[in-house]
């Protein structure tokens, strides 16, 4: 029971820890970054379900992205429907997409999968690049409306700042965060594990796997969208890179830094890189360079060789390591 | 209206064989390790760099000939180390996840530590020909793209003739069609893994100087030709050589025509939509071999 406790007590902790932050530090640049985290946490944690638990190795996440961030903006720059309402309209119209994308998934993996999924979204991406009178082509859809005032009384959140972003990125990572620790820790998690592991087994003890898999392909594909028209109001900028092979690779290296497979994975792998990335780029004079996607590809190899399960395994290893540590054993392993 | 039915499809000939040329590495190495290099592309990416530096100092043809053999050589050796450094140390424990994780590690890092070293704007590499161009009946193309064919002729012959009459050539063939049966005949698995590499990295690597004297050397060239060997590895069936050779014509030939006569703009996506086709209809590719993944 103490341990339930202690682990409440920590939740509730990071929860007040997150909640205060923009209060504490109001610089506005930070708070961006902080915000973008946000956004390619969730994209971490809707591509982490569809590859970490189901096995399906899609390489055509930024596609979702794309479809999400376009939509929601253009929902709001040509039918003037709302923003938040457009949110979720994003959410809706990727999940459709992901739904189609399933399709293939249900005959082809691998390698097979992975081509058709980045093939998917270079189709998309060249739509938007030319499908110039919906989207303006390469220039992109700028000036995209910021999310509409939320007034409850004297309270109120303008979004005119990034602190006001802050909370509803928040809100929307904690709400992925619970609907994938639903999903993980249910019957459906489960299934889809089996799924990963050995298809065949699963069909055999009765697990619809096509139905699974449409599934999942949509559902990682809402969120994903969700993350794309959250990007939309933020930066009020949507270009056709947001659906390029660049966005999902930052996506997996985020996800397999932090742990493929696991809860806190694609949390702890987006925050570290995102804010690590910043912290580089303020040693780009001492460098004379630009070295943060040199690292990335440095430690995405790195990850896989040496730990599997990404920092998350890391940090268990210690843990454990220190447990044995105690009891007089060699503590710690190789693990940099 | 016919000339240019036929001015297209010799472009596509050409443009094809270096996509041939390509995927044969990339197609070879699946086979024989089931390993899909997502970094493929980047091996042409650094051949056409080594091209670069190599006419800096000995222009005119001399220095391209030149440079295609040393793109072959530091490619090669490039293919050897990436194998043993990044591939091998998986060899056993790997599922398709990692070993596309691990190439697509291999690949951010190529293309940024190129864009570090060798910078961001694109380079020419100058026209060995001088940009002379030959007529045969109403089509026209110039000498430097015949030279181009030529060459990836020569090595996708070459080749063959290695896979099909060397005893090293033959066992990778049969590593390729059932490991442990060659290894039970007394082939060496580890010899035939980092020939494999080398030959597959060396043929990208030649490839990428006839890719980059045709187009432009940039660090992020590595990408396309990348895509376009595994949309020809999946249209020939992966790890099926000759469906690789064909492969690479057919989407020359394809893209040529298609972005002619459909729609220009998605000239790049052509191959795409083949493949979703060709996977949706035949999963295991046009010349589909009976094992695969």
């Amino acid at each position: 029971m103490s341990k339930r406790l202690k682990h409440r007590l920590r939740s509730v902790a990071v929860v007040a820890a997150l909640l205060i932050l923009p209060q504490v530090v109001q610089e506005r640049y930070f708070l961006h970054i902080v915000v973008m985290a946000g956004i390619y946490t969730i994209m971490t944690m809707s591509w982490n379900l569809l590859a970490g638990y189901s096995g399906q190795l899609n390489l055509g996440h930024a596609a979702f992205f794309g479809i999400g961030a376009y939509s929601s903006a253009l929902l709001a720059m040509k039918l003037g429907v709302s923003p938040w309402f457009g949110l979720l309209g994003g959410g809706v119209i990727a999940g459709f997409f992901g739904f189609l994308l399933g399709f293939p998934a249900l005959r082809l993996s691998g390698p097979y999968l992975a081509i058709t999924t980045i093939g998917f979204a270079e189709i998309l991406r060249l739509v938007a690049v030319n499908w110039v009178d919906l989207t303006r082509g390469s220039l992109g859809l700028s000036g995209i409306p910021l999310l509409t005032p939320i007034r409850l009384g004297s309270w109120g959140m303008e979004f005119y700042f990034e602190r006001d972003y802050y909370y509803v990125v928040l809100a929307a990572v904690v709400f992925t965060y619970f609907c994938m620790l639903r999903f993980t820790h249910s019957e459906f998690g489960v299934s889809l594990q089996a799924l990963r592991d050995d298809e065949q087994g699963a069909q055999s003890i009765g697990i619809h796997t096509s139905q699974y898999k449409l599934a999942v392909f949509t559902i990682s594909a809402f969120f994903a969208g969700m993350a794309g028209g959250l990007f939309a109001h933020f930066t009020r900028l949507v270009s056709p890179d947001t659906m390029s092979l660049h966005v999902t690779f930052d996506t997996l290296t985020m996800t397999m830094i932090g742990g493929l497979g696991t809860t806190a994975g694609p949390i702890l792998g987006a925050v570290l890189l995102s804010l690590l990335s910043e912290w580089l780029r303020t040693l780009e004079d001492f460098f004379r360079m630009d070295i943060r996607l040199v690292l990335y590809g440095f430690l995405l190899i790195l990850t896989i060789r040496f730990m599997r399960e990404g920092l998350v395994g890391v940090v268990r290893a210690l843990k454990e390591g220190f447990s044995s540590y105690g009891k007089g054993r060699n503590a710690g392993g190789d693990h940099d | 209206m016919e000339s240019l039915f036929l001015q297209q499809t010799l472009n596509g000939l050409i443009i094809g064989s270096i996509y041939s040329l390509i995927a044969i590495g990339l197609t070879m190495i699946f086979g024989v390790m089931k390993i899909s290099n997502f970094a493929h592309g980047d091996y042409s990416m650094v051949g056409a760099y080594t091209a670069v530096f190599l006419m800096a100092w000995v222009p005119g043809w001399m220095g391209w000939v030149g440079s295609i053999i040393a793109a072959a050589a530091v490619v090669g050796i490039l293919g050897i180390v990436t194998e043993r450094l990044i591939f091998r140390p998986l060899i056993g424990r790997w599922t398709d996840i990692d070993i596309i994780m691990v190439s697509i590690g291999l690949f951010i890092l190529l293309e940024n530590l190129a864009q570090l070293f060798f910078g961001a704007t694109p380079q020419m590499i100058s026209d060995p020909f001088k940009g002379a161009t030959v007529h045969i009946g109403g089509v026209s193309t110039s000498v430097l793209r015949v030279f181009c064919f030529g060459f990836s002729c020569i090595a996708i012959g070459a080749l063959q003739i290695f896979l099909n009459r060397s005893k090293l050539g033959v066992a990778i063939r049969a590593t390729s069609q059932n490991r442990f049966a060659a290894q039970l005949m007394g082939v060496d698995i580890n010899l035939i893994y980092t020939l494999t590499f080398w030959v597959g990295a060396a043929l990208a690597g030649v490839a990428g100087v006839l890719y980059g004297t045709t187009f432009a050397v940039h660090p992020l060239m590595g990408a396309m030709p990348t895509l376009k060997a595994f949309v020809v590895t999946i249209l020939g069936g992966m790890g099926n050589i000759r469906g690789a050779i064909f492969g690479g014509f057919i989407l020359g030939i394809a893209e040529s025509l298609g972005g002619n006569y459909l729609a220009m703009e998605y000239q790049h996506a052509i191959g795409f939509f083949i493949i979703i086709l060709v996977l949706l209809l035949r999963p295991r590719g046009l010349f589909g071999a009976k094992e695969g993944t």
